[in-house]
């Protein structure tokens, strides 16, 4: 990344990554939709806005590698020929994110609760032992916070004080066989994470500029974590706030309505 | 072992400035002052194993080498996935150690026992496992295990037989033991085979037993995979003897000895010693444990001499 983008220029990317991630998972007929729509705005902000060269990011919410391939390939860190083969035999672009394939993804995630332990050892790593300024950002779903390792981790970020560890929690309040709420409640959640140790900012999941503000909070010796309440389905009406659309592939006719809805937030976007 | 763990360990750490200690709230009484000397580079992660393995895959993500030290089925059990997708799958230099290996906790109960970890380990993708045989025998693991790439686990553990028998001689690259040759090579012979610790067992039935008066060769191995092109001698004395008698303090499924013998040509007599799990299952010392599982110099000097006769 050269300069950081502004609110209405990561709002543009987000908008490309959702057509071409959309793009992807037509014609792959993949699942696992709703929950890559409602974290496209946030990785289009940490890579068009947040991430510097050195910084990391781990995606524990292995489920979304495809929203990620596709944040990747708009910002020139995964090329053409690697994108075309997700989902493919013989690729590097599988389901969830796949060990030793790719420079830009530096770990494989897929099973729930291993992306803020090892996060959180990378940014103990860049501050107590290596002391350099390096960040570490790691997102998370809400359903991922009933695994007991998220906690652990949250406890272990919390005592050495992980200020290079930013959180973010794609919160869509869906997870795999119900709301969040229904199958284990986490509210209240905020408190949660500040009783752990952390800064904790709540904020509109698809609010560029809420998000590029809670990303840019100064530093205060604690490590940060984003609750990103977001939309499951983001920007494709009919696949808003449904579990469904966590498991189904599309079909012709619904991808043909999903890009018409983008083109219409692009001319909104363009007024 | 533990003594020689962290003695060996402490020259790594003074060697390589990007070898660091992790403890899962292991060492009171022991590692106090390694903890103070290595500062930053001596991590107490707590009661949390997942994440311990999980921030060493972080740690060596950015080039660092961590060594992971907790009791052995906390260590490898409890944090099984982590070991599996975030170090293996990744190839990444941490140092898994387990203290207590088999029946090392003894009194402690089955929570502490460590039967299967090699078993379990075993499988994963690019792991290497290391298992001495003595206390004599951490430091060259250490050393190896120090300039390898990729994951490791180091088995320690106090044989209930514990003997201070030293080896006639030690593959470096293996780490294979020889202990005892036999006393005429053209009459039936018998090669006996610990796997670790396990050979601790063979060397008090050498010192005590009268197993020294049998016509036996006696090894200890303490690698896995196992490097049979390399271990010469060993291999010389099975392709002589064709009679092998295994012992483990680790349970038989999964094991080294059912490792061991699917490596062997099929006609060897193959015999194996290891623990076994009862549903009546009592609790005590290790020497009890291994008593009920007979896995004692007694027994195996009786399967030695049935094995003789029956050559």
């Amino acid at each position: 990344m050269s300069e950081p983008l502004n609110a209405l220029a990561v709002a543009r990317a987000a908008l490309a990554i959702r057509r071409q991630f959309l793009r992807m998972h037509f014609e792959a007929r993949s699942g696992h939709i709703g929950s890559g729509l409602s974290a496209i705005d946030i990785l289009a902000s940490l890579y068009g806005a947040w991430l510097r060269p050195g910084d990391q990011f781990i995606l524990s919410k292995g489920h979304s590698a495809s929203a990620l391939y596709a944040t990747l390939h708009h910002f020139g860190k995964l090329s053409d020929a690697e994108l075309s083969a997700y989902y493919q035999d013989d690729a590097f672009l599988p389901a969830h994110p796949a060990p030793l394939g790719l420079s830009a993804i530096p770990v494989a995630t897929g099973s729930l609760g291993h992306g803020l332990p090892i996060a959180a050892g990378m940014a103990h790593g860049y501050l107590h032992l290596r002391a350099t300024d390096s960040r570490v950002a790691c997102l998370l779903s809400d359903g991922e916070c009933n695994e007991g390792s998220t906690w652990e981790a949250a406890l272990f970020a919390g005592h050495h004080r992980l200020e290079n560890l930013t959180v973010l929690i794609d919160a869509n309040g869906i997870q795999a066989f119900g709301r969040t709420e229904d199958v284990l409640r986490l509210e209240p959640f905020a408190k949660k994470w500040d009783a752990f140790g952390f800064d904790v900012t709540e904020c509109d999941g698809h609010d560029f500029a809420a998000l590029a503000s809670a990303l840019s909070a100064p530093a205060s010796q604690r490590p940060r974590c984003i609750i990103a309440r977001t939309v499951k389905g983001k920007g494709v009406s009919f696949m808003e706030n449904t579990i469904d659309w966590h498991y189904w592939p599309m079909s012709e006719a619904q991808y043909r309505r999903a890009i018409s809805e983008l083109d219409q937030c692009e001319r909104e976007l363009s007024a | 072992m533990r003594v020689d763990f962290v003695k060996a360990v402490e020259t790594t750490l003074t060697r390589d400035a990007d070898a660091l200690f992790i403890t899962g709230d292991l060492g009171f009484n022991a590692l106090e002052a390694f903890a103070t000397k290595y500062g930053k580079r001596f991590i107490n992660a707590g009661v949390a194993e997942q994440n311990m393995i999980g921030l060493a895959a972080g740690l060596a993500l950015i080039g660092m080498r961590p060594w992971v030290y907790s009791i052995a089925p906390f260590v490898t059990l409890r944090c099984l996935e982590q070991i599996r997708n975030d170090v293996c799958l990744h190839r990444l230099s941490v140092r898994i150690v387990g203290n207590g290996g088999g029946y090392t906790y003894g009194i402690m109960g089955s929570s502490h026992h460590a039967l299967e970890d090699l078993a379990v380990l075993k499988a994963l993708p690019n792991m290497q496992l290391f298992f001495p045989c003595a206390n004599d025998h951490v430091a060259a693991a250490v050393a190896l295990i120090s300039e390898l790439t990729g994951p490791s686990y180091l088995r320690l553990a106090v044989s209930a037989f514990n003997t201070e028998r030293a080896p006639l001689s030690e593959n470096p690259i293996t780490l294979t033991r020889s202990y005892a040759t036999r006393a005429d090579r053209s009459k039936p012979g018998l090669t006996v085979i610990g796997a670790g610790h396990g050979v601790q067992v063979a060397l008090r039935a050498l010192a005590s037993h009268g197993l020294d008066r049998e016509n036996v060769d006696v090894f200890g191995i303490a690698r896995f995979p196992f490097r049979l092109t390399e271990d010469a001698e060993l291999m010389a004395s099975i392709f002589e003897t064709k009679n092998v008698i295994f012992v483990e303090e680790h349970y038989a499924a999964g094991g080294m000895g059912e490792s061991l013998k699917l490596a062997l040509p099929a006609l060897c007599v193959f015999s194996l010693m290891s623990a076994s799990y009862r549903p009546d299952q009592r609790y005590g010392s290790a020497a009890f444990h291994m008593k009920q599982d007979q896995l004692t110099p007694d027994a195996l000097v009786s399967l030695v001499q049935a094995r003789l006769r029956a050559a």
